[in-house]
């Protein structure tokens, strides 16, 4: 029985699909990432328009109050299980808009994420080894960041 | 056409100076005549605005507007400055929107950061802020941002109770048995980025579009004027990632006039260097974007391929692919080292082998001409009456580009031209774009053969000549500087107080705003699926809309 869970856990993670949002410019990045040189679909990811069928949402940079609302819609679409990917300094801590006040600073006080990748923008490598690091994780078995709390657990949105 | 000199005179004015080569600088003595000097203004051929600017003297208890006339075919322009009252109640002065259209968002734009009200203004309404700010003029230099920050979470449910209400009228007024609905265009649409545009349609037919921005507003204006001069920089460059090296330029220009510095020649030519790659890094993804936002990627990856190269050679130069922070007051950061030019050259040959290729398989593609020739087309006196620039001017015929109308840097050395089409339409910007992806590649071989010239001659020291030093305090004084960034003009109007270690006030213009001002204008009356379209080929960035 252990087995045939496994098997799921390893195939799921072999075919990750990202929601297709953009809250910053580490989309940039992102976008390379996609490209030709890096190439990520060389890994099993692909970004996919609705959210119903992703498994994977990236934030990607930084993320002002305003679009903070359907930031977490497009999350609580998503279908269990479901992991998040923090790209740059911003979404750990405001990175170069630490001082500006129309931006969160942590957003993943909000919502949790289980790997952050470093840089301002990371570099589609480190990209890449982010996601490899989810891929490992949905491998264990482990639970995300997210399930186990978060602000956006008692917040409306 | 009387002079601008002869047309100011008749007004009761504090000065009339002579600014740059082509500016007349002009401060009312009262606000009152505003608008009977933008209508001469008008009537004597500066139909364009570039922005409305407020700066908030604390101390003096005013708020000095500016505008910024331009004319487009002449190249005059006029700063015209004049103050009023900082009182919230008494902050008021006519509005120019129904003069000039192009002052429409921008004079909303004001009116949200300082409170500022225009009088017989169509449609005064926030824009950009979000909720939790409306009202509360967030860039005046009294408001207390720790204490409106202190219960961030408060903060954002106002902002979501703001989205559910709007959420739950959106279709109220609209009659129920009828096919016309309230639709949200994005933030998270794939084509879209984060902006949002509430659609009103009939079934499939648009009949207005009211574009809702914001989603990623930094406060970048504010945000520099807690950083010093330096620390500015890595602000201005997230104006928009995409060409950052060109805001950077505009900002070190400012600085420089300020303090009175001049860079060196070879400083001058590296920064037509480096603007040059940075905004073929940016057209190549506009033109993917273009293609993108109808569904079809391979543009997207020919070109990404085309400027991983590129960006090879920031990075060889600067250390980052994209945050490159290369521009500073006094020059350039780096020195040049040859194997980065070599680098450079492997980028060229790369463009050189795929250029071909790309024209004959897709800016003439029969299937894009037969779709986008006849949309979204923007006339050239629409491009003077909503202050349009950039590759979207050009597209329509206008010939405008501060490269060649107001030369910085080393432009003035550079033998290039206007490139611009005839119609306007969608299909003519993303010829536009292409041809002025060769332009740059052109621009690039010139000025990289120049530096090696000049390197070989003993003329250019690569490794010493790239600064001069800039003092750190800063006399009182204003500034602005244009520079024809990938999207347009970017004006920068700068302005620092006695011994100032850090920006008092920074006005970024950035072209996408009035870009975005056209959507409505242009997408009435046709069909949804037109949105994608007309959208991809204005050339919109979210980073230079929202700032």
């Amino acid at each position: 029985m252990l087995k045939i869970y496994d098997f799921f856990a390893h195939a799921k993670s072999e075919s990750l699909w990202m929601a297709h949002f953009c809250t910053g410019c580490c989309s940039l990045e992102m976008a390379a990432a996609m490209g030709p040189r890096y190439d990520w679909e060389r890994y099993g990811y692909l970004p996919t328009p609705t959210p119903r069928q992703a498994d994977l949402l990236i934030i990607t940079g930084l993320v002002t109050k305003k679009i903070l609302p359907a930031l977490l819609r497009t999350y609580a679409q998503m279908p269990e299980p479901k992991y998040v990917l923090a790209l740059g300094a911003c979404s750990f801590d405001g990175g170069p808009y630490n001082d500006s006040l129309a931006v969160i600073k942590n957003p993943t006080e909000i919502l949790p994420a289980d790997v952050f990748v470093a840089g301002c923008p990371p570099r589609p490598e480190a990209i890449i080894a982010g996601l490899e690091e989810i891929k490992e994780k949905m491998k264990q078995g482990i639970p995300s960041a997210a399930s186990q709390g978060g602000l956006y657990k008692e917040m409306e949105f | 056409m009387q002079s601008l000199y002869a047309l100011l005179q008749m007004y009761e004015t504090e000065y009339i100076e002579d600014y740059k080569k082509s500016w007349k600088k002009v401060k009312l003595s009262n606000a009152e005549d505003l608008l009977k000097v933008a209508k001469a203004l008008k009537a004597n051929g500066l139909k364009t605005i570039a922005t409305v600017s407020p700066t908030d003297f604390l101390e003096k208890n005013i708020i000095e507007m500016n505008y910024f006339f331009e004319d487009l075919i002449s190249k005059r322009n006029c700063w015209l400055k004049c103050d009023i009252s900082r009182e919230l109640d008494k902050c008021e002065i006519e509005s120019i929107t129904p003069l000039f259209k192009g002052a429409n968002w921008h004079e909303r734009e004001a009116y949200s950061m300082f409170g500022v009200k225009f009088l017989h203004h169509p449609d005064l309404r926030p824009i950009i802020i979000s909720q939790d700010f409306y009202g509360k003029a967030p860039f005046r230099k009294d408001f207390d941002w720790d204490a409106h920050e202190a219960n961030t979470l408060q903060n954002i449910q106002t902002i979501v109770d703001a989205f559910k209400t709007e959420e739950n009228e959106n279709d109220k007024g609209i009659d129920a048995e009828s096919s016309e609905t309230v639709l949200n265009w994005g933030p998270t649409h794939p084509a879209s980025g984060p902006i949002r545009l509430k659609v009103h349609c009939d079934g499939e037919d648009v009949i207005s579009i009211d574009p809702d921005i914001g989603f990623v507003w930094r406060a970048l204006e504010h945000l520099v004027t807690k950083k010093d001069f330096i620390g500015a920089i890595v602000a201005v460059e997230r104006l928009c990632f995409m060409d950052n090296i060109n805001s950077m330029i505009a900002y070190a220009q400012a600085v420089e006039e300020i303090a009175g510095t001049e860079i060196t020649e070879f400083a001058k030519w590296m920064r037509v260097l480096l603007g040059e790659v940075s905004r073929i890094s940016s057209h190549a993804m506009g033109m993917g974007g273009f293609y993108n936002a109808l569904g079809l990627h391979t543009v997207a990856m020919w070109n990404m391929d085309m400027r991983e190269f590129f960006l090879d050679f920031l990075e060889s130069y600067s250390g980052a692919r994209i945050a490159t922070a290369a521009i500073e007051a006094g020059g350039v950061r780096y020195g040049l080292q040859e194997n980065m030019l070599e680098e450079l050259q492997l980028a060229l040959d790369k463009f050189d082998a795929t250029k071909d290729d790309m024209r004959a398989i897709f800016v003439k593609n029969p299937t894009m001409k037969m779709r986008a020739a006849k949309q979204g087309i923007i006339t050239a006196q629409e491009v003077e009456e909503y202050s349009l620039c950039g590759v979207v001017a050009r597209a329509s015929g206008v010939k405008v580009d501060v490269r060649l109308d107001e030369p910085y840097a080393a432009y003035d050395k550079i033998n290039m031209d206007y490139v611009t089409q005839k119609t306007g339409s969608a299909n003519d910007r993303l010829v536009n774009l292409f041809e002025e992806l060769e332009q740059s590649v052109d621009i690039i071989k010139q000025a990289k053969k120049h530096i090696e010239e000049c390197i070989k001659s003993g003329k250019f020291n690569p490794t010493k000549d790239h600064m001069v030093k800039v003092p750190k305090k800063l006399p009182a004084g204003e500034a602005i500087s244009r520079v024809e960034w990938s999207r347009g003009e970017v004006l920068m109007h700068l302005v620092t107080q006695e011994k100032a270690t850090s920006p008092y006030r920074l006005k970024m213009k950035a072209p996408s705003f009035n870009h975005t001002m056209m959507l409505d204008k242009l997408l009435k009356g046709q069909t949804l699926s037109d949105i994608p379209l007309i959208f991809g080929s204005l050339y919109i960035c979210q980073g230079d809309l929202d700032r």
